[in-house]
């Protein structure tokens, strides 16, 4: 068999992948490619503790941090950014609310 | 001592016997190392030096072990277009078997037709590489999906030693063909074999890896029909329920769980964007953007990334997700202004003046009424005094409590 298939024929069910597909894994880095595949599994079958359902602690799978899911954040609102761009804006509503009372004299 | 072929077939005969599916299956693979045993002792072997082998097994066996070395003996020499014809053989023969027999068969049903498909792949590969044309990855979903077909009609079984606890698995496969050849709308048949079919098993009662390899192609036929709800849903439950050690398949499928899950208004940790070095590389930026509701980075963003995107077709997604880093810029509008009900368009105006988007006044006054009507903010406009009057509470809500995030319009 030619070596361009043989990573994923060659993975039983019971043996482990790791040594094959090492350099490929490297070639591979940074790049996301639109034919890559969904590898076959190492093994057929697993249980909770070799998921990220282990670190849950009885959350729903994609809760997110309020429902206790530390890998999502559904709370990010900010009302204490400091940037250029607070100070740009701040500015800008000065000169409105000047402007705004200009027109209204 | 290299084994022969006589040793072989008596091998295959114990397994047979003692119904042992896993060595049946490692019996039937070519890169097994009996597959070069035996080619020791058939230096180029052609069909009709195994004449005098037919019938010394129960049918189909005889000519499936025969097919096997003819298999091997075309890996050997690098045929990979004649190794699929043949081993495409050796699965019509095994299929007549299988369907009259139970689930033990199957460890070895994947391991044939893993083989299948990955001789498919080389087979198709190799013509290319020489400029000729080559089908047999259509050829092998064909054959596959007929062996979802025979896993399917298992009605005298017992129940924990039905065909059926193949299904899963094999849909896997032909839907990985379908998706190699670009064929993806033909998916449908199979699924609608399977929603027609209300005497399966649940498929949480599938070992872990059918059921994760089975929700990340429904997950992805889902985002790519735009159905978004129900691909964020299989592929949450395809993230979650996968080996954490398979890396590959967890970032695949992180690939298209992110953007939906932005659009859902819950953004990927820190924790979860180290583990993933590659999407941190892609969507960094924009996760970054949406925070501070910075639109100039995000655009540039989807501008340096465009080419990625609509390679993984994940542009329209991102596209998308522009609105909610727009609500950032608007929400940092209104905190300037303490939270101010009465705020002038003429804001927002400047705002995206200063993101260094170049808009006029009543585009401005567009985006806003476009916010409002999305949802994403809460209020009206007085057209007339050029004034968006926004509600006493929550004027911008979190964004995980949009009631249709997935909405296109």
């Amino acid at each position: 068999m030619s070596t361009t298939a043989s990573s994923s024929s060659k993975v039983t069910e019971s043996t482990s992948k790791a040594g094959e597909q090492k350099p490929e894994a490297t070639q591979r880095l940074g790049v996301l490619e639109e034919d890559d595949e969904f590898e076959e599994f190492a093994v057929a079958d697993w249980d909770d503790s070799q998921t990220d359902l282990a670190h849950l602690g009885g959350a729903a799978p994609g809760a997110a941090k309020s429902g206790g899911d530390k890998l999502w954040e559904d709370n990010w609102d900010d009302d204490d950014i400091e940037d250029e761009f607070s100070t740009q804006l701040r500015n800008e509503l000065a000169k409105t609310n000047k402007g705004g009372d200009a027109m209204e004299h | 001592m290299p084994m022969d072929l006589m040793t072989f077939m008596s091998q295959l005969n114990d397994a047979l016997v003692a119904e042992n599916g896993p060595n049946l299956a490692y019996l039937l693979r070519p890169t097994s190392p009996h597959g070069k045993d035996l080619m020791k002792e058939f230096r180029n072997p052609t069909r009709p030096m195994f004449k005098r082998y037919e019938g010394s097994m129960q049918s189909p066996w005889d000519e499936i072990a025969i097919q096997y070395v003819l298999v091997c003996g075309h890996i050997a020499k690098r045929r990979p277009g004649e190794a699929f014809k043949e081993h495409s053989q050796l699965v019509s023969l095994f299929l007549r078997f299988f369907t009259e027999n139970r689930g033990w068969t199957l460890p070895a049903l994947f391991s044939v037709l893993r083989d299948l498909r990955d001789l498919a792949f080389d087979a198709d590969h190799h013509a290319k590489y020489n400029g000729q044309r080559s089908e047999c990855m259509e050829d092998a979903a064909r054959t596959i999906a007929k062996a979802f077909g025979n896993c399917m009609t298992d009605r005298t079984s017992p129940p924990d030693q039905s065909r059926k606890w193949g299904i899963y698995y094999v849909v896997g496969l032909v839907l990985k063909c379908y998706f190699r050849v670009k064929r993806i709308s033909l998916s449908k048949n199979v699924l609608r074999a399977l929603d027609a079919n209300t005497d399966i098993p649940p498929l949480s009662a599938y070992p872990r890896s059918h059921q994760v390899t089975y929700r990340y192609y429904l997950g992805m036929l889902s985002f790519l029909n735009e159905e978004y709800a129900k691909s964020e849903q299989e592929l949450t439950l395809a993230f979650y329920h996968c080996h954490i050690e398979a890396h590959s398949n967890q970032e695949r499928i992180l690939t298209y769980l992110i953007p939906l899950r932005i659009l859902k208004g819950h953004l990927p940790s820190e924790e979860l964007m180290r583990r993933f070095p590659i999407l941190d590389e892609l969507y960094a930026p924009f996760i970054a953007a949406i925070r501070v509701g910075d639109i100039a980075t995000y655009d540039r963003a989807l501008e340096s990334r465009e080419r990625r995107l609509v390679e993984l077709n994940l542009w329209l997604t991102l596209e998308k997700a522009r609105e909610l880093c727009l609500r950032g810029l608007f929400r940092r509008v209104w905190v300037a202004t303490n939270k101010s009900t009465r705020i002038p368009i003429l804001m927002f105006h400047s705002s995206l003046k200063i993101s260094g988007v170049d808009v006029v006044e009543a585009e401005a006054e567009c985006l806003v009424a476009n916010m409002i009507y999305k949802g994403f903010m809460r209020g009206y406009i007085s057209h007339e005094k050029q004034m968006v009057v926004l509600a006493q509470t929550n004027a911008f809500p979190r964004l995980a409590d949009r009631q249709t995030p997935f909405a296109m319009t």
